[in-house]
């Protein structure tokens, strides 16, 4: 083989590497531009997860209340409970402009086990479900012919968000 | 410098490239959001422990002094039975019974049944202590409930804040819950 014919192969294999170089970068770019936008979309459903969690755990709806303007921590009335969805539904455009697409469940586990569905939209496809969950407790209030009581159970809230 | 030695050293360069790159690459795509994990763990530690202790008890076999406080009918698992546990710890005996046991046992075993049901259910661990510190300082460690692997200081875990509960006569008592992935 002449010197030129193997400058030539030279400079040919030197562009081929070179090439397969930049398809390289290209792969890895395209791949990591592919993942930081699935971890966007990621981020998002994770933060309207977090914002719906916390409307629903001052949704005055379901809090607890004394009559005071402030709520109390950490709490849903069972009376509040049982007639939430009736109200929601009966609200629906009001309600989906604060959820979106969710569903909204409150599971009692003491005394009984009980569940509540407060809210439920569900888009009809999707690709990720992401659940949050809180624990609550459940006020019940009971009356006798001497006094009111109060009894507190406990339950959780689940609030899952769909993308 | 000979034209192989120069060869190889591109070489070598082009090697430590696509490490470098392979590097990053899986460095962002095993990367998770820790917002959500933080604000999840650390409400659900405080949202557990407000929650528990006002819980109240149904329990019928419960017997002690809210039997004649009147219109508050119920025992509260903060209010009445941790403070009874920390007053009663040293004696074979309590004031407040239920199911005929003392009640710091009462306590570790109903907390025990609400904690596997939910956090254990989310497959979350937990680790909780209810201290009791006297007015001399002395702490003394009343109830303990873990998981299995418990949450120790070299995972990354989250708490609540600490909900203390004052004890007539006795001290305070810390109530912590520590919870981690």
């Amino acid at each position: 083989m002449k010197k030129g014919q193997v400058n030539m192969m030279e400079t040919v294999a030197v562009l081929f590497i070179f090439f397969i170089l930049i398809i390289f970068g290209l792969f890895f770019y395209y791949s990591f531009q592919k993942g930081n936008i699935q971890k966007e979309r990621e981020e998002l459903l994770m933060a309207r997860a977090m914002e719906t969690t916390s409307y629903c755990l001052e949704l005055p709806e379901l809090y607890c209340s004394k009559g005071e303007a402030e709520a109390e921590g950490h709490c849903f009335e069972v009376n509040k409970l049982k007639h939430a969805q009736t109200t929601i539904n009966g609200n629906h455009q009001y309600y989906f402009d604060i959820f979106s697409f969710a569903k909204i469940t409150v599971h009692q586990i003491y005394p009984q086990k009980i569940n509540y569905i407060v809210y439920d939209y569900q888009p009809s496809a999707w690709t990720r479900r992401e659940p949050t969950y809180f624990i609550v407790t459940l006020k019940e209030e009971t009356s006798n012919i001497f006094a009111n009581q109060e009894f507190y159970g406990l339950g959780y809230l689940k609030v899952e968000v769909y993308s | 410098m000979k034209k192989g030695q120069m060869e190889i050293i591109g070489l070598v360069f082009i090697v430590l490239l696509i490490t470098i790159g392979m590097l990053f690459y899986v460095k962002f795509s095993l990367n998770e959001s820790e917002s959500k994990k933080v604000y999840t763990r650390s409400g659900l530690a405080t949202s557990t422990m407000s929650a528990v202790m006002k819980t109240t008890i149904s329990e019928i076999t419960c017997f002690g002094p809210y039997q004649i406080r009147g219109n508050d009918n119920y025992i509260t698992i903060g209010k009445d039975l941790i403070e009874d546990c920390a007053k009663w710890h040293q004696s074979q005996e309590s004031e407040y019974k239920c199911n005929n046991k003392h009640s710091c046992d009462y306590v570790e075993e109903i907390m025990t049944g609400f904690l596997k049901e939910t956090l254990g259910v989310w497959n979350k661990n937990y680790q909780y202590t209810a201290t009791l510190t006297d007015f001399n300082g002395k702490t003394t460690e009343l109830i303990k409930i873990s998981s299995q692997k418990g949450c120790p200081r070299t995972v990354d875990r989250d708490t609540s804040v600490p909900f203390p509960i004052r004890v007539e006569q006795t001290g305070f008592v810390e109530n912590v819950i520590y919870i981690c992935d």
